[in-house]
């Protein structure tokens, strides 16, 4: 009876059938769609296609310090200095400087560098550069340029740099976030929104197009003074946050490079056809930050010896985190001006000498302790935690995890309410030991960690105005030593970057995080 | 009917300020951003001198002051993040949203009326239990897990449509899908029992009686008084959608609202949370009245008073 009923439905089924049908035709890229593990390939394509996790902040490259954005900054801004790939320092867009006092560096540009809009490069836009960051205290990166007294023109390519006081680590400052030479006439007649809006730099990629949270869209510069890049023509940053739909994108060749794939997915991208995982160790340091505060059962070195012997780094390392780690006694690591090799890829692990050592702390019975750890944060956090805590059950300390969502343990961290311990792994963008060390300043964390050495305190105020950068290493690597042997903090590892590429292109990722499109090429 | 419209929106006003109160507090109490925008091995002084420079070691009843100062002029505040003017950052992402919404409700239009209409005349047949059954599975579904079964199965092992991003219309169907599915799952439900009920009122038992074919009992005279309901739903399914909207897009990388908003909660971006709030807050209202308009227009019983 109800025929016309079921035609009308059967025309809105085929209807919705069409939508979707209609949908693949345009969709697929891939003439092979039977073969499901398999990428494509395409070595003639000169888009570079890259997926980060997370949007840039914004093209002021003074008030942001985010790694990621640096990232991409990187292809459009250059510094004075470089690191190269063994984070030594060399010279960029300067051709030669030399010190002339303490606290006075003179520097001569490289000729004919010029900015995406046609105007050359002069030392006028290094005294606009770098006295904005240094004298604006809203910046986000003052505190890193405030040494930073003045820049003193002296002709079309020449300059002085003045500090406050003698400064070591200068030229880690010019190598690094912050530091990208911006045009001063530009900005001068266009005004900053159009600046933020239009990005020029003198880097060897031009901004084309940002669409917030989507994607950035670089293209070649021809007039780039090393010379235009062959290689890549377009650019493309695009941002995808979940992390499965990250590796989806490499899978299916609509990218080729995933940042951070999640050890789940390493197997994935290795077995499939056409895409492959490479590694590099990263400049972040995981540890656990111990309370010396009196009263707490940690305040006493031999405990904190004790919790060291007994966790064991290489079990960490490759278990839970798959080999994507390196057991590490020092915060400083390679690449690092005054790493100390000694202390690195290597751990204590003896329980039976943990529980000696308890025993002689008078804890024979074991105690209780708090441990904070932010969850999803670093690689595993949360499994690392919970296989730490079993080791110290061990040894008889029981462990009490308070897993806390990351804003809240940066709070914690800031109003300094951290009790026993926490985890947390901390980076260095300066690439200078003197960074990481300044740590273990005990004014800085009276309070936090209340830890403190006069012989550390010593070495500390000696190598910050140290200008000689051998004795200043020797200095850092100083620190370390004792710290270690003080067990000032308890050391993990030193984490890795993971990164999924596509097997048409040639990428190494590098300590710093930087996605330099010069340094990518196609196979 | 002008008139009504006037005094609803001005009603407008009082409740986008308590909006307003509400959300500014809930961002203000639950903490300080400052910490989370330096990095990690910021000192204690850097952190004081940026809190201040933002004007955040204020009392909370002079920030809310000049907060509201700002909205009446519509301001809503300069995000942390892009150190911009947070509106036109909302804004900006608005068409994204309601591309992916309209969508959705396309979707959820062409799966629930037809499997509505149907499971009502043929009720407790297979097909009834089917479509009841399917809508239960549907709301039930989260969108998280099904837009990400959704991915690998059309984009990684299919090939059939691309992963993720927006752009092209391909880029529109798996997102549209599954924010889509949950809404057709409601409606279907909803149709159904709105068509039952209209199906066994008297004119319809008149119609029939007067010998009308069947089919034109159901479409011209049940269909359409069935559909009355059905669309004030619709229109109150906003906020279903957006929120539906907010985990879709991220998922599917869509650079909607949502994704600008879940964004801004993690890094405690307060002006970009505020602002996305407030327009959310604003849609769902306006279409609460849209709604009303309707049920009145569409059933000349209820009067604008």
């Amino acid at each position: 009876m109800n025929r016309k009923g079921i035609l009308y439905f059967l025309v809105a089924c085929l209807m919705s059938s069409l939508f979707l049908a209609g949908c693949s035709s345009n969709g697929s890229s891939d003439g092979e769609g039977a073969s499901k593990t398999k990428t494509v390939v395409d070595k003639e394509d000169k888009t570079l296609k890259i997926a980060m996790g997370t949007d840039i902040v914004s093209f002021d490259i003074h008030n942001h310090n985010n790694t990621s954005t640096e990232a991409v900054h990187d292809n459009m801004f250059n510094y004075l200095f470089k690191k190269d790939a063994k984070g030594e320092i060399q010279k960029e867009l300067v051709e030669d400087y030399k010190q002339i006092d303490d606290v006075t560096v003179e520097m001569k540009l490289k000729e004919g560098v010029k900015f995406h809009n046609g105007d050359t490069l002069t030392s006028e836009d290094v005294k606009f550069t770098l006295e904005r960051v240094a004298t604006d205290d809203t910046l986000k990166e003052y505190p890193n340029y405030k040494q930073i007294k003045e820049v003193q023109v002296v002709d079309d390519l020449t300059f002085k740099i003045i500090t406050h006081k003698p400064e070591p680590s200068l030229l880690h400052r010019l190598s690094r976030l912050g530091s990208g030479m911006l045009p001063k006439k530009y900005i001068d007649e266009k005004g900053w929104d159009h600046f933020l809006n239009n990005p020029v730099g003198t880097g060897p990629f031009k901004f084309k197009e940002w669409v917030r949270d989507d994607k950035i869209v670089l293209t070649v510069f021809e007039d780039y003074y090393e010379g235009k890049v062959e290689e890549w023509d377009e650019v493309i940053f695009r941002v995808i946050p979940e992390n499965s739909t990250r590796v989806s994108e490499l899978l299916t060749g609509g990218v080729d490079i995933a940042i951070n794939v999640p050890p789940t997915d390493w197997e994935r991208v290795d077995k499939n056809d056409g895409t492959h995982m490479v590694s590099e160790t990263s400049n972040r340091n995981i540890m656990l930050t111990v309370r010396a505060t009196e009263g707490y059962p940690t305040a006493d070195k031999k405990v904190r010896e004790a919790i060291d012997y007994a966790i064991d780094d290489k079990a960490l390392a490759e278990n839970v985190l798959q080999g994507g780690a390196i057991p590490t006694r020092t915060r400083v690591g390679p690449n690092n001006f005054g790493h100390n090799p000694d202390l690195y890829n290597t751990f204590r692990y003896d329980v039976e000498k943990a529980k000696k050592l308890l025993k002689e702390a008078g804890k024979a019975d074991g105690f209780e302790m708090t441990l904070h750890s932010p969850k999803g944060r670093y690689l595993q956090d949360a499994e690392v935690v919970e296989m730490i805590s079993g080791m110290l059950s061990a040894v008889g300390i029981k462990v009490n995890i308070e897993f806390m969502e990351w804003s809240n343990f940066v709070e914690m961290r800031t109003a300094k309410t951290n009790k026993d311990a926490y985890l947390i792994g901390l980076g260095n963008s300066m690439f200078d030991g003197a960074y990481s060390v300044d740590f273990y300043r005990a004014e800085r964390f009276k309070g936090e960690t209340d830890y403190k050495n006069d012989e550390i305190e010593k070495l500390l105020t000696e190598s910050q105005v140290n200008m000689d950068p051998k004795s200043r290493a020797e200095q850092i690597q100083k620190i370390q030593e004792i710290a270690a042997e003080d067990t000032a903090e308890i050391m993990l590892y030193q984490e890795k970057i993971n990164n999924g590429v596509n097997d048409r292109i040639d990428f190494k990722p590098t300590a710093d995080e930087m996605i330099y499109a010069p340094s990518i090429s196609r196979k | 009917m002008g008139k009504y419209l006037v005094k609803q929106i001005l009603q407008l006003i009082p409740v986008l300020f308590i909006i307003s109160f509400v959300v500014f507090t809930l961002v203000f109490v639950a903490g300080d951003p400052v910490a989370l925008m330096l990095p990690e091995d910021a000192s204690q002084e850097d952190i004081q001198v940026l809190r201040e420079s933002l004007g955040l070691d204020k009392p909370f009843l002079v920030q809310y002051g000049n907060y509201v100062m700002g909205l009446v002029q519509g301001d809503f505040g300069e995000s942390f993040r892009y150190n911009q003017s947070a509106l036109p950052i909302v804004l900006e992402r608005l068409p994204a949203t309601m591309e992916l919404a309209i969508a959705a409700m396309v979707v959820a239009i062409v799966i629930s009326i037809p499997l509505g209409i149907w499971s009502a005349t043929k009720q407790n047949s297979p097909l009834d239990f089917f479509a009841t059954g399917g809508a239960v599975l549907g709301k039930a579904m989260p969108h998280f897990w099904l837009g990400i079964m959704m991915i690998l199965l059309f984009s990684v092992t299919l090939r059939w449509l691309p992963v993720s991003g927006r752009g092209t219309f391909s880029h529109l169907i798996l997102p549209a899908i599954t924010l889509g599915t949950g809404i057709a799952a409601e409606m279907t439900r909803l149709i159904r029992s709105s068509m039952i009920e209209v199906l066994s009122q008297d004119y319809v038992r008149t119609a029939k009686s007067k010998g009308i074919k069947d089919f034109f009992v159901v479409y011209k005279h049940a269909f359409r008084n069935s559909l009355i309901p059905v669309i004030t739903i619709t229109a109150l399914q906003t906020s279903t959608v957006i929120g539906g909207a907010l985990i879709t897009e991220t998922v599917f990388s869509w650079p909607g609202l949502g994704q600008l908003l879940i964004q801004a909660v993690n890094t405690r971006d307060m002006a970009i949370v505020q602002a996305s709030v407030f327009i959310i807050a604003f849609l769902v209202i306006l279409m609460n009245l849209v709604a009303d308009v309707m049920y009145r227009i569409l059933d000349p019983r209820i009067k604008f008073n």
